[in-house]
């Protein structure tokens, strides 16, 4: 079974927004991975961004310089 | 109780689903149909003459309770959210294409798993498609494609499908304004309090794993994740050994029970339902347990459903069923007629310009 641990958990509106988010995340370089949102986040079926809780600054850059949409960036043990 | 913990619980949870479906086609449900969401809308559609096809007319408690067990169930955990405004009309035409696309395989994907589980090798060839549609879905998801986010809305705008349901089936029950089948799968149902229970719990269920047909494909897809689709392995297995231990089960193409061999038709009827629902979010079930919990869009979606039901009906556009011949009839290949080849079609292509259009792409 996959250990818990704190993870950084960005979500967004849209679908389109969040696989926006994992190509530039990719294209970029930067540590993540996309995972269904985590059900104590939401009730919705959407996808969610999973990264380092210590990326959390430099995901937020990235998002205002690329012009990504995203919901919130949230801390979670997960 | 967190059922969505791990796959374990939701292996268990799919595997609860299944024994709702057994339960209420061993009580009075059409055998393979059971627990068929895009049957049962059909049959509501008809049970308040939106259509007046004599075999598929019956207010189907389990459309109530999947949507009041999900609403009763997220007012509970504090997960009703009440939202609207992510391209209604979208959404309603993408119902209507749902509906046809199931009517004219003859089953939404929750009925494409029974019937796979019953050894229906049509259903294996819908999943084919099912499978390819969803695929496309998500190349159009990958292209940009969305209907734009929901927002909050009014609190009460939440209540009204549930609440109208509800008052549905108690005219249904209390009065006889409806219609109710007299022969046909319309005149087969489990008794009332059982189906409406069974639809709740299912409604509940659905609601707290997130169960989804299409999602189950697409979280494949794009994030190889198995989470949801344990669901639907539970659910299987447990309608598999449901069909084995009542002797249902009969692997073949031919004599299955309200099912054709058009094998054209169920693939691109199926493809066209697995595109539609990653585009809107959600398979047929997964819409109603949205609506539940506060979707205003699902809602839409719904009556959309509900409508192409009606418009499947009205103008010849469901797939016939085949059948053997007898001493008075020929044998019927079953299938959809002209008018339904024609609607799927146009359906796809609708599918095509809605998901990978240029605005799309570039939004």
């Amino acid at each position: 079974m996959r250990k818990k641990e704190w993870k950084l958990i960005v979500t967004f509106h849209t679908t389109a927004d969040a696989i926006a988010f994992e190509k530039v995340c990719k294209e970029t370089g930067k540590d993540g991975r996309m995972i269904p949102v985590p059900r104590e986040l939401s009730a919705g079926c959407g996808l969610a961004w999973c990264a380092a809780p210590e990326k959390k600054e430099e995901l937020q850059e990235l998002a205002e310089k690329q012009s990504l949409l995203y919901e919130e960036m949230t801390e979670l043990f997960y | 109780m967190n059922l969505a913990a791990n796959k374990k619980t939701l292996v268990a949870s799919g595997a609860v689903l299944g024994l709702i479906a057994a339960l209420l086609a061993y009580t009075g449900n059409p055998k393979n149909m059971a627990i068929c969401v895009a049957c049962f809308i059909r049959d509501t559609a008809g049970a308040v003459k939106l259509h007046t096809t004599g075999t598929v007319q019956y207010m189907r408690p389990e459309i109530v309770g999947f949507v009041c067990g999900a609403f009763l169930i997220a007012l509970l955990t504090k997960e009703y959210r009440s939202t609207a405004g992510s391209s209604p009309m979208i959404r309603f035409l993408l119902g209507v294409i749902m509906m046809i696309g199931s009517l004219v395989f003859l089953g939404c994907p929750l009925r494409m798993v029974i019937r796979m589980s019953a050894g229906d090798l049509n259903a294996y060839v819908a999943f084919v498609g099912f499978f390819g549609g969803v695929y496309t879905g998500t190349l159009a998801l990958k292209h940009g494609f969305s209907l734009g986010r929901a927002y909050p809305t009014e609190k009460t705008s939440g209540y009204i499908l549930p609440a109208v349901l509800v008052v549905l089936l108690i005219l249904s029950v209390t009065t006889t304004l409806f219609a109710v089948s007299e022969s046909g799968p319309g005149s087969m149902h489990a008794p009332l309090l059982l189906a409406l229970g069974g639809g709740l719990i299912f409604g509940a269920i659905a609601q707290r794993t997130r169960a989804c047909f299409a999602g189950s494909i697409r979280d494949v897809l794009l994030m190889q994740n198995f989470d949801l689709i344990s669901i639907i392995g539970g659910f299987f297995a447990v309608m598999l050994v449901y069909n084995l231990a009542t002797g249902g089960f009969k692997l073949s193409f031919d004599g299955q029970p309200v099912a054709h061999s058009q094998h054209l038709w169920n693939f691109l009827g199926m493809y066209a339902v697995g595109f539609a629902a990653v585009l809107a979010g959600g398979c047929p079930l997964r819409q109603l347990i949205l609506a539940g919990q506060g979707s205003s869009d699902s809602a839409v979606t719904f009556l959309g459903l509900l409508v192409g039901a009606a418009f499947c009906h009205n103008f010849g556009l469901a797939g016939a069923a085949a059948a053997a011949a007898t001493a008075d009839t020929p044998a019927v290949a079953g299938g959809p007629g002209i008018n339904g080849q024609v609607a799927l079609i146009a359906a796809i292509v609708i599918l095509f310009i809605i998901g990978f259009s240029p605005r799309n792409r570039k939004n």
